[in-house]
């Protein structure tokens, strides 16, 4: 297709859906011009807003950033561009990563709408990447980022894969900072071959970045259709308990017996841990981090600035006060909270060696099994008249499955395995570090056995 | 507090390592003179969105080398901590530093006077921008910020509040810059040093008051001995002395306060998720052991003892980083005490007549050698090897060579300096009336017309004879 037209329809798809914060026509138009030759010469790659790229805006889905163009690529943007993928634009979010839906938006932008129902969210925080990659008619992957489940949840609400690698695969460079110890770019795509294809590309060691990992980037392709003849599965008991939607299970069941059919062997295992602790572990560490990451957003430098009046307490209060949103507030008021003197012991100290006593737990399980399967979310994506009425406690709960890997830092994926009441529903697949190709593997199994 | 002393004093120091980049970018850490703001920055050191920090290892030998040399404690690993605060200095309104398990602790220095400093701990940190203040820092009312200085490598170095008087941490300080150049960490010209100072005295009850931003070891203990001075006064007024910081105003020569208030600090310190731990091994330290110059108080042992110099002149030497090697490589080849008091004394004049230092200079130890050989073997006369070192400094050349050339050498034919003397006699008709009358002194005048006919050529003390034999 002429990127005239990718343009064009890219437009139509967003002035219905909201899934841009930006569409980079210039960017994209000039690229094509000149197509670099590589593996993904002319694929269209949209990028999560969080994600740099250079002189085209940034704003992490908010205000605060406005107008802000990096002066830098993001390294995995960079990689991109070398490959000759085609950057149409910058998909909406939650602020910074803020949420479960992409209805914490930032101020003055609009909500993504589902895919398959205009009336339900699309999941979060990378709700535009996932409502994009369903709804577009070319060959296109999202690159979008997770946190405590950024990627799989939306993925799964819009009926797409979407994968996020091990924490350190992946640079972070010029990825603007929801939680250090837990952001990881990811790729999300129609299909598992272009999710492999994506993380051939992006993976890898970093000098820019202290914890990339330097271990060699296995070529993910060669995983699409590999047998998984004999391997073993470890159903996630906790993850089809109270609270989880009957046909959802039921759809994940199914999709168990396929692989089952393909020769690999499930059993259940237990993770009592994660789904203790997890939820509150995450939100102290994520939300200790991101208060201190979102401290160098006060309208001096860059990004969004107001009329010069007062001391400078005075005016980064006012900057802040007009720009964030309410869950950007919410997050860095428990944040600064949790790790002030008196309480940091309690909460910040407490929740790190937690969090150390969870990556145990997966680790003993990954001795026995290839992969851990779950739902991804336990429900189908819900309407917005349903998630206005939810406490911010129960929105947080939305994240009860994704959470786990996401604080161990384990690769996972979530891959559509049928409907509920025409509205998609995922299956998560979750494997040791460094073992993406796991996923590949498997995913690539489900896919093709539905 | 169980104090003692009259006056209480504990420092915490910033020093800026003399490395080519900043503690976490490629950014260079001293900019030329002329550099305009802002100029020698990039995303990671004016705290963009989405740039991550890389530690920069040379810093940290920098560091370990201080830690070393203190006789500190390392620590197994390097942790990174965030310390968040709001001021518009501040990048990331964070600042990199270190908290709980910082570079070193329980190290010592020791001051001139023999006595210990403790070293509560010493820790890295990055620099945060400069603050200008066009109308000065009361009245100013706006800020502009120079983000170059962003990013450089800083160690705070905290003492125990073991000094009694403005006089010792003038003299602490002078220690840990004699310490930081023997390292060869810390450059004078291109490395701020800073300090921060807790002072108290018994007439209060040692209430505290922190001095910020003192620079060098001269205005410590100017601003030191103007806290003791406005302590005293104040207690002696009736008026309570409050906990407070307060800034040292070095033009005007005071301190006023900043702020009274103190509440316990609020940093919220997180670990730098951006920074992993790095790994302090023994083998590393070992490693940056071996590349461990000797130090001044090495240095002077060796010098009294093995070399066997006056004391004063061993310490005069010591402390000096680049004297110290001189005359150790002189003193292999000549008489230690001679060329002692050539480093010493002679080498910093010319020096510092062409107001350069050693290492800028082309002169080398081997012409040092040279030319107190021929002292040494009174081939030359001290005078003459004077003037040789001046132009040596300028321009170095070949001493024996020159001497030949020149013909330098002392006049030891005895019948032509007799012939010299006697026409120096002739033309002094006065003195030798003076001496003959009594005034030993008066001879003194003919040896300076000796010494100007053979251009300090001749040994004085043999003019001498040879000038009373003759007048007698």
């Amino acid at each position: 297709m002429q990127i005239k037209k990718i343009i064009e329809e890219s437009k139509r798809i967003n002035n219905e859906f909201h899934y841009f914060n930006t569409i980079s026509e210039e960017l994209a138009t000039k690229q094509s011009e000149n197509p670099e030759p590589g593996k993904l010469k002319g694929v269209v790659v949209s990028v999560k807003d969080c994600i740099c790229v250079k002189d085209v805006e940034s704003r992490a889905g908010s205000k605060i950033l406005s107008r802000y163009n990096p002066v830098f690529d993001a390294t995995v943007i960079e990689k991109i561009k070398q490959a000759g993928g085609i950057i149409i634009g910058k998909t909406s979010q939650d602020a910074f990563g803020f949420g479960s839906f992409s209805t914490n938006i930032g101020l003055g932008m609009e909500v993504p709408l589902n895919p398959f129902d205009k009336e339900r969210a699309c999941g979060g925080s990378s709700g535009g990447a996932a409502g994009f990659t369903q709804k577009a008619s070319f060959r296109h992957i999202a690159l979008s980022e997770s946190t405590g489940g950024s990627i799989v949840c939306p993925a799964s609400f819009c009926g797409i894969v979407g994968l996020c690698p091990t924490y350190g695969r992946v640079s972070r460079y010029g990825l603007m900072d929801y939680a250090n110890s837990l952001d990881k770019i990811g790729p999300m795509a129609k299909n598992v071959s272009d999710i492999a294809l994506m993380m051939e590309i992006i993976a890898g060691f970093d000098d820019k970045e202290s914890t990339t990992l330097n271990e060699k980037v296995p070529k993910y392709s060669d995983f699409v259709g590999k047998e998984i003849k004999g391997l073993k599965i470890g159903i996630i008991k906790e993850a089809f308990g109270k609270g989880v939607d009957e046909e959802v299970k039921k759809k994940v069941l199914d999709g168990i017996k396929v692989l089952e059919s393909k020769g690999a062997k499930a059993e259940e295992v237990s993770l009592p841990l994660v789904e203790k602790y997890g939820v509150a572990c995450y939100y102290l560490v994520a939300m200790c981090e991101a208060s201190t990451n979102l401290a160098k957003l006060c309208g001096m430098r860059y990004g969004k600035h107001e009329k010069l009046e007062g001391n400078f307490n005075e005016y980064f209060s006012k900057v802040r006060g007009l720009n964030f949103n309410d869950e950007s507030k919410r997050r860095i008021i428990v944040g600064t909270f949790a790790r002030m003197a008196g309480y940091r012991d309690a909460y910040y100290i407490k929740a790190m060696k937690v969090r150390t006593k969870i990556i145990d737990e997966y680790k003993k399980l990954f001795k026995k099994y290839d992969v851990l399967v779950s739902p991804t979310m336990p429900v189908v994506a819900p309407k917005f008249n349903d998630i206005e009425k939810l406490t911010p406690l129960q929105n947080y709960m939305m994240d009860i499955m994704t959470v786990g890997p996401n604080l161990a830092g384990l690769p996972h994926m979530t891959v559509p395995v049928g409907f509920k009441d025409k509205m998609p529903v995922g299956l998560m697949l979750i494997a040791d570090h460094l073992k993406e190709e796991n996923l590949i593997m498997f995913g690539a199994k489900l896919e093709n056995g539905l | 507090m169980d104090f003692k002393s009259d006056v209480v004093i504990g420092i915490e120091c910033h020093v800026e390592l003399k490395t080519d980049s900043k503690l976490f970018c490629g950014c260079k850490r001293a900019g030329e003179a002329d550099e305009k703001p802002n100029s020698r920055t990039c995303e990671v050191c004016l705290g963009h969105p989405g740039s991550k920090p890389v530690l920069n290892k040379k810093a940290v030998e920098y560091a370990i080398k201080l830690a070393l040399a203190t006789k500190s404690k390392i620590a197994p690993d390097l942790i990174f901590s965030r310390k968040s605060y709001f001021y518009p200095d501040m990048a990331k309104n964070y600042q990199i530093s270190q908290y709980e398990i910082p570079l070193a602790t329980a190290g010592k220095i020791k001051l001139e006077s023999g006595k210990e400093i403790g070293l509560t701990r010493i820790h890295m940190e990055e620099d945060p921008a400069a603050l200008v203040h066009p109308a000065g820092m009361e009245k100013s009312p706006f800020v502009l910020v120079d983000y170059n200085r962003s990013g450089d490598p800083l160690v705070e170095v905290v003492t125990e509040p073991d000094m009694e008087s403005p006089e010792e941490a003038r003299d602490f300080m002078k220690q840990l810059i004699t310490i930081l150049e023997y390292l060869e960490i810390f450059d004078v010209d291109s490395c701020i040093i800073k300090a921060d100072a807790n002072i108290s005295i018994k007439e209060s009850g040692y209430v505290r008051a922190e001095v910020k931003n003192i620079t060098g070891f001269k205005e410590i203990e100017r601003a030191l001995k103007y806290e003791v001075v406005r302590q005293k006064k104040e207690v002696a007024d009736g008026k309570k002395l409050i906990q407070e910081t307060r800034a040292w105003d070095s033009d005007k020569g005071y301190t006023f306060s900043l702020r009274t208030k103190e509440v316990e600090a609020e940093y919220g310190y997180i670990i730098d998720p951006d920074l992993v731990k790095v790994e302090l091994s023994k083998d590393w330290i070992d490693s940056i052991k071996e590349k461990m110059p000797e130090l001044a108080d090495e240095k002077l042992a060796k010098f009294t003892g093995k070399h066997k110099i006056a004391e004063d002149t061993a310490k005069v030497l010591a402390k000096d980083k680049e004297l110290a090697n001189v005359f150790e490589a002189v003193a292999a080849s000549v008489n230690p005490d001679l060329a002692s008091k050539w480093v010493r004394r002679e080498l910093p004049r010319c020096l510092n007549f062409v107001r350069k230092k050693f290492s800028e200079v082309e002169l080398s130890e081997k012409h040092l050698i040279d030319l107190l050989k021929l002292i040494e073997a009174k081939k030359i006369t001290e005078s003459v090897g004077q003037k040789i070192l001046e132009k040596l400094v300028e321009n170095p050349f070949d001493v024996n060579e020159y001497v030949k050339k020149e013909k330098l050498e002392i006049v030891s034919d005895s019948n032509e300096l007799e012939k010299i003397c006697s026409d120096a006699i002739k033309e002094a008709p006065k003195a030798v009336e003076e001496y003959k009358s009594g005034k030993e002194k008066a001879l003194h005048f003919i040896v300076g017309i000796v010494m100007k006919k053979t251009k300090g050529k001749a040994s004085p003390p043999e003019v001498l004879s040879i000038l009373k034999k003759l007048i007698k």
